[in-house]
């Protein structure tokens, strides 16, 4: 019989699995694992475990279990501590195995072994608690920081340097079992002739399992670039081309739809540069992509330098918007538009290939779009001209450099400006002396 | 030996490199359409067989694509590099175009400075490109209002730097700057002459100087143009 899903019964919670969590662990976190696993105390279990651990069967339980379980958050059931209680809580940790080595390493000097030579068993659980120690490095910091692609953090350090110590303590306690201080320095020796012997076998292992890693790493890199890709393209490309095929009858749709297409794919290849937004360049992109978007006339921007954008800009960024609609509205492409911000200021063009226009068929609104250009411009201690070439038409819009914006508005010097100076933020004139240039 | 600015003395011959036959055949049509005098005699979609071709055929013009499989990786430039010192039958050096549809400035001026005579975007109309064609095969220098924008950017013309003397490398002089300025808002040569009361052969003196500048400038920014591009 079924039953129509209905979101308002609870699921039953999925069994917390027996996972070491990264957090709030002493050792291994095999502790705190069972802890959330069977939904008792943590510190119950440490209990138990240590009363285990004594007795000796618990050390071999724990590393049973720790080489075992995986390491993972278990589930949203499990008390987990906040971030600084369980940090607190292995910074006690980690006093207190230093401690421990302390005490040992004392001990060891002072009776020459015999107090801690009693039984095989404490060296041995020294040892093995140095090594979950030291190789809960493993676990911690993740293989990026063993491959050199991560920072490593200092408690992974603290880790590991604890956990050798315990090592090499308890081999020296193990070694120089029942014999005098005196021999101590021999039994130092051939512990660390031993940890040598076994470095030198295991290093060629070590450097394969290592480029492994890295090879395996580089590998799934390039793989989710690829997926990353694959999927970007389908989203894009593939979708565009579906539009296209779709709407093959209406050029203007195919070519406006090739055209955004094409930006997009290109700030995706070669882009990256565009993310900051509140600068004058990445503004006037945005304008000219909105405008081509809305009436699919592609328009070509060139710019540059660059400075932040404040009110002043954004009246140029408006200004520029509407000789853009303008150009599209009434000129020819190509349409293109070069931003050039310096120390001098700052210098927009927007220039169509349109036939031109005379005054008397310019409607209305146009005149409107004039003035909207001219007088916000100047409102902002720049100006704005508009100039009839023999092949469409070039708006341009000027803004005084930064320093000067608060003086009155005077048209920026321009000792290189050869283009004829007659026309002083007059817009009509131009128009009427057509043919003229 | 033919003289610049006399096209119609014989056809400018043409190798075509670009790893899409599509394009290929699309730009031959279009310049075919225009009726300029030009005579594909050869063409290559990928860098070796275009060394080869190009040294078979020693054409007056070799339109590239930057980008390239083949080679050392490198594209257009690897290209550029394998034809070098090839010469024409009439003893002129075989001249580069770049045609390009990527806008990443460190492949143009990569291209550039491995000894193209100019870049233009694919997206550049048949008619301006025969105008292109003819103007590289006569040894002059062809900016697309882009490359004029890097030119201005790299050389920091649009922060203010400007050379005191012209054959100073590191910085455009007061008049390239403003030959690369009215390039870069979309002007022709001849627009560009009428605008600053110069002729077309000294605009094309400028720019000629440029393309110079360009290749052998020390400039840290076209060395290290990514980084700084990236920078802003």
């Amino acid at each position: 019989m079924a039953i129509p899903y209905d979101s308002t019964i609870p699921v039953p919670p999925a069994p917390v699995r027996l996972v070491r969590p990264r957090t709030g662990r002493w050792i291994g976190g095999v502790s705190a694992g069972i802890a959330a696993h069977i939904g008792v105390d943590v510190v119950i279990v440490r209990v138990v475990m240590v009363g285990l651990g004594l007795m000796g069967v618990g050390i071999f339980g724990y590393l049973f279990l720790w080489a075992l379980t995986n390491e993972g958050e278990p589930g949203v059931a499990a008390p987990v501590p906040d971030a600084r209680t369980a940090r607190r809580s292995e910074a006690l940790a980690y006093v207190l195995l230093g401690v421990l080595a302390l005490v040992l390493g004392a001990t060891a000097l002072e009776h020459g072994g015999s107090l801690i030579s009693t039984s095989f068993l404490f060296p041995i659980i020294i040892i093995g608690v140095g090594g979950v120690l030291a190789y809960g490095q493993l676990d911690d910091t993740q293989r990026g920081a063993w491959l050199g692609t991560g920072a490593r953090e200092w408690r992974g350090v603290v880790r590991l340097v604890l956990g050798l110590l315990l090592v090499v303590g308890g081999m020296i306690a193990l070694t120089s079992w029942g014999r005098s201080l005196t021999q101590l320095g021999g039994s130092l020796l051939s512990t660390l002739a031993v940890l040598f012997g076994v470095a030198l076998i295991a290093a060629p292992y070590m450097m394969r399992v290592w480029s492994d890693l890295r090879e395996e790493q580089a590998a799934r890199a390039r793989a989710d670039e690829r997926a990353d890709i694959a999927a970007h393209l389908h989203d894009s490309v593939l979708q565009t081309l579906a539009l296209i095929q779709r709407r093959s009858h209406d050029q203007a749709m195919v070519a406006q739809l090739a055209r955004a297409q094409e930006r997009e794919l290109r700030s995706f290849l070669y882009g990256a540069q565009k993310n900051n937004h509140d600068s004058l360049s990445s503004a006037v992109a945005d304008v000219c992509h909105e405008v081509e978007d809305v009436r699919g006339v592609p328009i070509e921007l060139v710019a540059t330098g660059d400075r932040s954008l404040d009110a002043d800009g954004l009246a140029l960024v408006a200004a520029l918007r509407e000789a853009l609609v303008n150009a599209v509205k009434h000129g020819e492409p190509p349409i293109r538009v070069y931003l050039e911000a310096g120390p001098s200021g700052v210098e927009a063009f927007v220039r169509d290939h349109g036939p031109g226009f005379d005054l008397e068929e310019v409607p209305e609104d146009r005149l409107g779009l004039r003035h909207s250009i001219l007088q916000r411009m100047e409102r902002h201690g720049g100006s704005a001209r508009i100039r009839r070439l023999e092949a469409g038409t070039e708006v341009e819009l000027r803004l005084p450099p930064r320093q000067a914006a608060t003086v009155p508005a005077t048209p920026v010097p321009q000792p290189q400006e050869p283009q004829q100076p007659q026309q002083p933020q007059e817009p009509q004139q131009p128009r009427a002396t057509q043919g003229e240039s | 030996m033919t003289s610049p600015g006399t096209p119609a003395a014989a056809p400018i011959r043409v190798v075509l490199v670009d790893d899409h036959r599509m394009f290929r055949t699309g730009v031959k049509a279009e310049l075919e359409d225009t009726g300029a005098p030009l005579d594909f005699v050869g063409e290559a979609p990928d860098v070796d067989s275009a060394v080869k071709v190009i040294r078979e055929t020693t054409p007056d013009v070799v339109l590239l694509d930057v980008h390239l499989p083949g080679g050392m990786g490198n594209g257009g430039v690897d290209v550029l590099h394998g034809c070098a010192g090839v010469e024409t039958a009439a003893g002129q050096p075989v001249r580069f175009l770049a045609l390009s549809v990527s806008d990443a400035a460190e492949d143009v001026i990569a291209v550039i400075r491995a000894g193209a005579r100019g870049y233009v975007t694919k997206t550049i109309s048949g008619t301006d490109l025969a105008t292109g064609i003819r103007r590289v095969a006569a040894g002059d220098a062809v900016f697309s209002p882009r490359l004029a924008g890097f030119v201005l950017d790299a050389f920091g013309a649009a922060a203010g730097e400007i050379a005191e003397v012209d054959e100073e490398l590191d910085r455009l002089s007061a008049r390239e700057r403003e030959v690369m300025r009215l390039i870069a808002r979309g002007y022709q040569y001849k627009e560009v002459a009428k605008e600053l009361f110069i002729s077309v052969k000294t605009v094309e003196t400028h720019v000629s100087s440029v393309l110079r500048k360009l290749q052998l400038s020390n400039r840290h920014e076209l060395t290290a143009w990514a980084m700084g591009r990236r920078l802003i």
